[in-house]
């Protein structure tokens, strides 16, 4: 019969050797997947890599398209580390792109040096009082995260289409799309590189992951945090606020995910519309996971994502793969590397039973 | 808003309450018995989705509705059979599990409608019927509401008793709640708490994909992504909401599917309040529902809690 034992730690290097296995089956399943659905495997791979990395402008689109995951991704490492099970990044992150731009409305001709940072704070008012909403919800009528989450992130959405839809948002003449009008010039996130819309979100979301990291690992909130998924009831007796503590980890969380709403609209799509953002929250869940719940992970994994994600355009065009197979090669990978985190934690050993 | 309440609407709106209510109702109770086994299945809304696109593959097929369902359930194995080996067997955590599961099914199910359908126009079928009972359906008002409905609609509720039954009465059902409640006594009985899990995780499944295979064939003829729409998570409130009981649940799945029929007839009826704020209802009252109950007395003491031997 087969027995699982914890185990106390796995060296780094059985911990490497599990991910990367994990990343080669997740990929192996993929192709599985690939053949299955009629295509060529080498065809689709090919254009994958080709429009990920293929050249110095693919690189950095794959940047771009990594930005909002790593906001998403740290969202999900804040929240998961205290064990509060937030699914709501998606939701947060449209709330937040929705009060940037509800911000934007009032400033008019204000120049960019003062607009930017005021949609920045209002998208990050947002996200975060939504986050803190499920964490009040949580603490106070002990309402699981899960289920309010989950149930917000339709609410928002259905506020959005309305807004959108015939709402007070809708711009001019543009029925068949639910998006507003294009932001004015000072409304749009500053570029680093001409040719391509790599924007100060970028470098924002790295400054953001080292923030989290820091917060994680050097401060006392950091040691709640911790603390909050060990042992809840420890840290009560030691006289730290729990309740608290919920509250500011989902604020957190919510106003992270904000950013990857304001990055999404104001750093590259410039009007707000929803089917852009769609599914960037959920991935950031992936993201985080796959990160192993830590922020430099976290970046990591959000760049293999954005990579996969900008290539998949590419693939899309050159080979009958549809775009769809992205997604599903996610939540492939992240099974595949959640059975390699129990690989890592426990010990797994076949015994044969004694016959007397 | 008053058109709503004219007569002839509203028994529209409850009649209609009733299909929707079998889907989440034949989630909700196969997720109440395997919670109930010690295991918080979290991925409801992808093995429902899952449920959907076989039925609609199924039906585009052959347009055969019981072959559909058949094949769906199978789906609903497979499903629970993947939920079970990370959670009973390589214990990582319910919730991750669930989480990890549902952005799957997601990923899948458009990925493979889209190879399906490979650029052209969905194929469609027709959507199943009613089956009126005989002299019952024609008694006025509540006819139509509880006698002129689907197969599925009376099988659902009909094994609202039967599964109150079994795990009250019967010796297996006993187990299985034992695994939740107190998994070392059932060990130190000689009893495996991995099968009992098992196999609460297999029904519920199958059951879950019944839902999602009926939410494909009574009301749409094509497939879309993410169809089941927080169905399966409102199946999972109603558990918690009912406390862990089969009938409590099933009251609050009723109040979830009568929100959800009216949110679709107002945006017939042409109510002067937009339609999207009555989409809204049903996921704003599951939250509202959890904040007013909040007796938790029916809980498994070990939902979630991976079982480690010792």
């Amino acid at each position: 019969m087969i027995t699982i034992t914890p185990r106390t730690s796995a060296g780094w290097q059985a911990q490497l050797a599990a991910y990367v296995l994990a990343l080669l089956l997740g990929f192996g399943a993929s192709a599985l997947l690939i053949t299955a659905s009629g295509a060529s495997v080498s065809e689709g791979f090919g254009a994958l890599y080709e429009g990920a990395f293929g050249s110095w402008e693919a690189v950095l689109q794959s940047l771009v398209a990594a930005t909002p995951l790593i906001f998403t991704g740290l969202a999900t490492v804040i929240a998961f580390r205290a064990e509060i099970w937030s699914i709501g990044q998606e939701g947060q992150m449209f709330a937040g792109a929705m009060c940037g731009y509800w911000a934007s409305l009032y400033l008019g001709g204000a120049p960019w040096l003062i607009a930017i940072p005021i949609i920045i704070l209002a998208a990050m008012v947002g996200g975060g009082a939504l986050g803190g909403l499920c964490g009040w919800l949580k603490t106070r009528f002990s309402v699981n995260e899960i289920i309010s989450t989950v149930m917000l992130n339709y609410v928002v959405v259905y506020l959005l289409s309305y807004l959108l839809a015939g709402g007070p948002w809708t711009a001019e003449g543009s029925t068949s799309y639910h998006q507003t009008p294009v932001f004015d010039e000072n409304f749009h996130l500053p570029l680093l590189v001409g040719s391509v819309k790599l924007h100060i979100g970028f470098p924002l979301a790295l400054a953001a992951a080292a923030v989290c990291w820091v917060i994680i690992k050097k401060t006392p909130l950091g040691f709640e945090i911790r603390a909050l998924g060990f042992n809840p009831t420890a840290l009560r007796f030691k006289g730290v606020n729990v309740t608290r503590t919920v509250l500011i980890v989902m604020c957190l969380s919510g106003a992270l995910s904000a950013l990857a709403g304001v990055s999404e609209i104001f750093g590259v799509n410039y009007r707000l519309r929803g089917d852009v953002m769609a599914g960037l929250g959920f991935t950031g869940i992936i993201v985080g996971m796959i990160g192993g719940l830590n922020p430099i992970g976290a970046v990591i994994a959000a760049l293999l994502f954005g990579a996969l994600a900008n290539g998949s355009l590419y693939m899309s065009v050159l080979s009958d793969i549809p775009p769809s197979l992205v997604p599903a090669m996610q939540g492939i990978l992240l099974l595949f590397f959640l059975s390699a985190s129990v690989l890592v934690r426990y010990s797994i050993s076949i015994v044969r039973p004694v016959h007397v | 808003m008053s058109e709503l309440l004219a007569p002839d609407i509203l028994m529209s709106i409850i009649t209609a309450a009733m299909g929707v209510a079998t889907v989440i109702l034949l989630a909700a109770l196969g997720e109440l018995v395997t919670e109930r086994s010690g295991i918080w299945n979290m991925g409801v809304e992808g093995t429902m989705l899952f449920g959907c696109l076989i039925a609609y593959l199924v039906m585009a097929e052959t347009g055969s509705p019981v072959l559909a369902a058949m094949v769906a359930m199978a789906s609903g194995l497979a499903a629970g059979l993947l939920i079970g080996v990370m959670t009973v067997t390589l214990r990582v955590d319910h919730f991750v599990t669930g989480l990890g599961f549902n952005l799957l099914a997601s990923g899948l199910t458009l990925f493979w409608f889209r190879s399906y359908v490979g650029g052209g126009k969905p194929p469609g079928y027709s959507t199943i019927n009613e089956f009126p009972v005989p002299l019952l359906s024609d008694i006025p008002v509540i006819g139509p509401i509880l006698f002129d409905q689907h197969l599925l609609t009376y099988a659902a509720f009909l094994s609202v008793p039967f599964i109150a039954f079994f795990l009250r009465r019967t010796t297996y059902g006993l187990e299985t709640r034992a695994a939740g409640e107190n998994p070392q006594f059932l060990e130190a009985k000689g009893l495996s708490v991995a099968t009992r899990q098992y196999s609460a995780l297999l029904f519920g499944s199958a059951l879950t994909a019944l839902g999602g295979a009926f939410l494909m064939m009574a009301f749409a003829d094509q497939f879309r992504p993410d169809i089941s729409g927080g169905r399966g998570w409102l199946a999972i409130v109603a558990v918690i909401a009912g406390n862990w009981r089969p009938v409590r649940t099933m009251i609050a799945v009723l109040i979830f599917a009568f929100l959800d029929s009216v949110a679709v007839h107002a945006q017939g009826v042409g109510v002067d309040i937009p339609y999207q704020f009555f989409l809204m209802l049903p996921y704003v009252a599951s939250i509202l529902l959890l904040v007013m109950i909040r007796s938790r007395s029916g809980q498994p003491a070990k939902l979630g809690v991976p079982y480690l031997k010792h």
